[in-house]
């Protein structure tokens, strides 16, 4: 059974003046445990295909299958709860919540979800100690390096145990060394822990990383369909 | 407990926006507080002093002299009916009164007015008609027959201190009675009912010219307080029944006072909508802008999960933490304003005579009842809780790819 099944999946953008085209018949499935990434020009629909996949966008046509449900045709609630327990969004420019401490950004799934506190606390302490960043818990995103702020937002991606782990762009913001280290710590994960990881990137280096790479153009998937 | 951080550290990221509505509420609801119990202090002193006047707290006649006031309709079983009202813990003082329609008059011309025989020692116990006399003096109670009249009256009359006057009235026999007083004390009470239409003469006097002998038309009785007034009535219910007498309230005999009152309790309470409405637009306005900077984040925490609902509380609380800092604001500034002064009194130059038309010294102390404090807090949260689900709405209904992406 495959994790993630899309299946004739179009996506068109129509507030714009004129409808853009984003997505055209897409039929892609993801398997448990998969490292995968999505490459191709810019415009050729990464981010929106991957949007989609996490359950935070609605195709126009077709249908999207997490473990079997069809979310395609969900209401907004319905896919901010399956976000809530299945889905972890990494970003690209990070985007941690400015006013919450390194902690409580950590920890806001868990409080999303109504974890106690001393849980909330024992799991952020624990993750953040395995992403090097236990010391800056009680920071607030300002105070850290980017490096740092791109770990904060990889331990609130995962700290909920999600199927599905989604990076666009994740490294396109950190230096060299930095974006390396950060792709060998989530393949770490993804081989312990079996995490299904997603991501979209232009970098080649990341790209060689990847146990399967999708190549888009034009909003069509042009090679790596599995 | 994390939410009410989270509303706070939003609240606090433009502190001179928060600051600001947050002052707009507390002055808002200040102020409103301040007038309303200004104005309730102005009735309060209204209804006293109305009561201190001239009409005491309840008036006891026999039954119907209200309406007829016919000298024949004396107060029955006088000595017992006295004797029983004395009793009563809750009165402090009674005075006795004749009363009649009168025709005062000089040889020029003559004025119809109401007549009123006055206990000289028990009538000063129960109402202030003794310190209203500003010029001349009180009645004396000596065999000259002395009459008080009011200051617009006498003008009209064209009469003074130590002129005569005659009194002329139908006596309790039908027949057509007839004295001359001499003016001793002219009234000036600010109450047109006294200045105009009212004189009075020691009670023995009005008796013999009504020929009354010691009957008497009329007990005023002043009780402890005006809450009493529902329970005296209750107490005399089986002393004096409905069918031979009949027991007045003041705002019974002076209803304008208690209409005037809930009048400009009606505008009150219109007003405490409008001002109410434009404070939580104004706090509406305040969490849109705030919600519109921080579109992205908002996106973001939709990404991870947040639902509509959840958004919704969020915001909603945000609404609730401002309004509630406002409002503590309010309160405590409302307080301090009512407490300042009602030490000082708030002294209405220029309004003085428009006041004494209404029973009313020109020093406001106003008085704050706390069920007004809650009925505009109420009001407020009310208000401003629905309006401010706007925002909330709005904000739970963005979807959160846009919201993301919005720059
Ligand atoms: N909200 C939107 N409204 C209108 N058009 C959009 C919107 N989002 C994306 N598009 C369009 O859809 C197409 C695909 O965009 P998408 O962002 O998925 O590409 P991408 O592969 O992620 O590009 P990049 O590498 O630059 O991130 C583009 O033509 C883009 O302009
Ligand atoms: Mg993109």
């Amino acid at each position: 059974m495959a994790l993630v099944k899309i299946e004739g999946v179009s996506k068109v953008f129509k507030e714009a003046s004129l409808p853009v085209q984003a997505l055209t018949s897409i039929h892609v499935e993801i398997q448990k445990g998969e490292f995968t990434a999505f490459c191709g020009p810019s415009g050729s629909g990464k981010t929106t295909l991957l949007n989609l996949i996490g359950c935070l966008d609605r195709p126009s046509e077709g249908k999207v299958h997490l473990e079997n449900e069809e979310v395609s045709s969900l209401a907004q609630g319905k896919l901010a709860t399956i976000r809530r327990r299945k889905i972890g969004f990494i970003f690209q420019d990070f985007n941690l919540i400015p006013t919450l401490t390194v902690r409580e950004n950590i920890e806001y799934v868990l409080w999303l979800q109504g974890e106690t506190e001393s849980l909330r606390r024992q799991k952020s302490k624990a993750l953040a100690e395995r992403f090097g960043i236990g010391k800056l818990l009680s920071r607030r995103p300002a105070q850290i390096s980017r490096g740092q702020q791109q770990r904060v937002a990889c331990a609130r991606a995962i700290i909920h145990k999600p199927l599905l782990i989604i990076g666009d762009e994740l490294t396109a913001n950190l230096d060299h060394k930095t974006g390396a280290e950060l792709m060998d710590f989530i393949k770490k994960l993804n081989r312990e822990e079996g995490l299904t990881f997603l991501y979209a990137t232009h970098d080649p280096i990341m790209m060689e990383r990847a146990s399967r790479v999708v190549r888009m153009q034009d909003g069509r998937i042009i090679d790596g369909k599995g | 407990m994390f939410l009410l951080k989270f509303a706070l550290l939003n609240l606090t990221r433009n502190k001179r926006r928060s600051a600001i509505t947050v002052l707009a509420v507390g002055i808002g609801l200040a102020a409103l507080i301040f007038l309303w119990a200004f104005m309730d202090g102005s009735h309060e002193e209204q209804r006293e002093n109305v009561t201190r006047l001239f009409t005491g707290h309840v008036q006891i006649h026999a039954a119907g002299f209200a309406k007829k006031m016919s000298a024949e309709l004396v107060i029955p079983n006088r000595p017992e009916v006295l004797e029983k009202i004395k009793s009563n813990p809750r009165v402090v003082s009674l005075a006795p009164r004749s009363k009649c329609e009168a025709l005062i008059g000089t040889t020029a011309q003559s004025k119809g007015i109401v007549l009123t025989g006055i206990d000289l020692d028990a009538e000063p116990l129960v109402t202030d008609i003794k310190k209203q006399v500003k010029e001349g003096e009180f009645l004396s109670g000596g065999e000259g027959k002395e009459i008080l009249i009011g200051h617009v009256l006498a003008e009209k009359l064209e009469v003074g201190l130590g002129d005569k006057v005659v009194l002329m009235t139908q006596a309790m026999d039908g027949t057509l009675a007839g004295f001359a007083y001499r003016v001793k004390g002219v009234i000036h009470s600010g109450a047109l009912p006294l200045d105009e239409y009212s004189a009075f003469i020691s009670l023995a006097s009005s008796q013999e010219l009504l020929g009354i002998d010691s009957d008497i038309h009329e007990i005023a009785v002043r009780l402890r307080s005006r809450a009493e007034i529902e329970g005296f009535k209750k107490d005399m219910q089986t002393v004096l029944p409905s069918d031979s007498y009949e027991m007045l309230a003041w705002n019974e005999i002076v209803p304008e006072v208690d209409q005037w009152a809930s009048y400009s309790n009606a505008i009150i309470q219109t007003m405490l909508i409008a001002v109410m409405a434009v404070i939580a637009v104004g706090v509406m306005n305040t969490i849109l802008m705030s919600i519109f900077e921080r579109t992205k984040e908002i996106g973001v925490m939709m990404a991870l999960g947040t639902g509509p609902r959840q958004v919704v509380s969020m915001i909603f609380f945000e609404t609730l933490v401002l309004e509630f800092i406002g409002i503590i604001l309010g309160i405590g500034l409302a307080y301090l304003l009512v407490f300042h002064f009602q030490r000082v009194g708030i002294l209405m130059t220029g309004f003085e005579d428009a006041f004494a038309e209404s029973f009313m010294s020109p020093v406001v102390h106003p008085h704050l009842a706390f069920h007004r404090v809650l009925t505009s807090v109420k009001t407020l949260v009310l208000i401003t809780s629905f309006i401010s689900l706007y925002p909330a709405w709005r904000a739970a209904k963005m979807e959160p790819v846009k919201a993301i992406y919005h720059s």
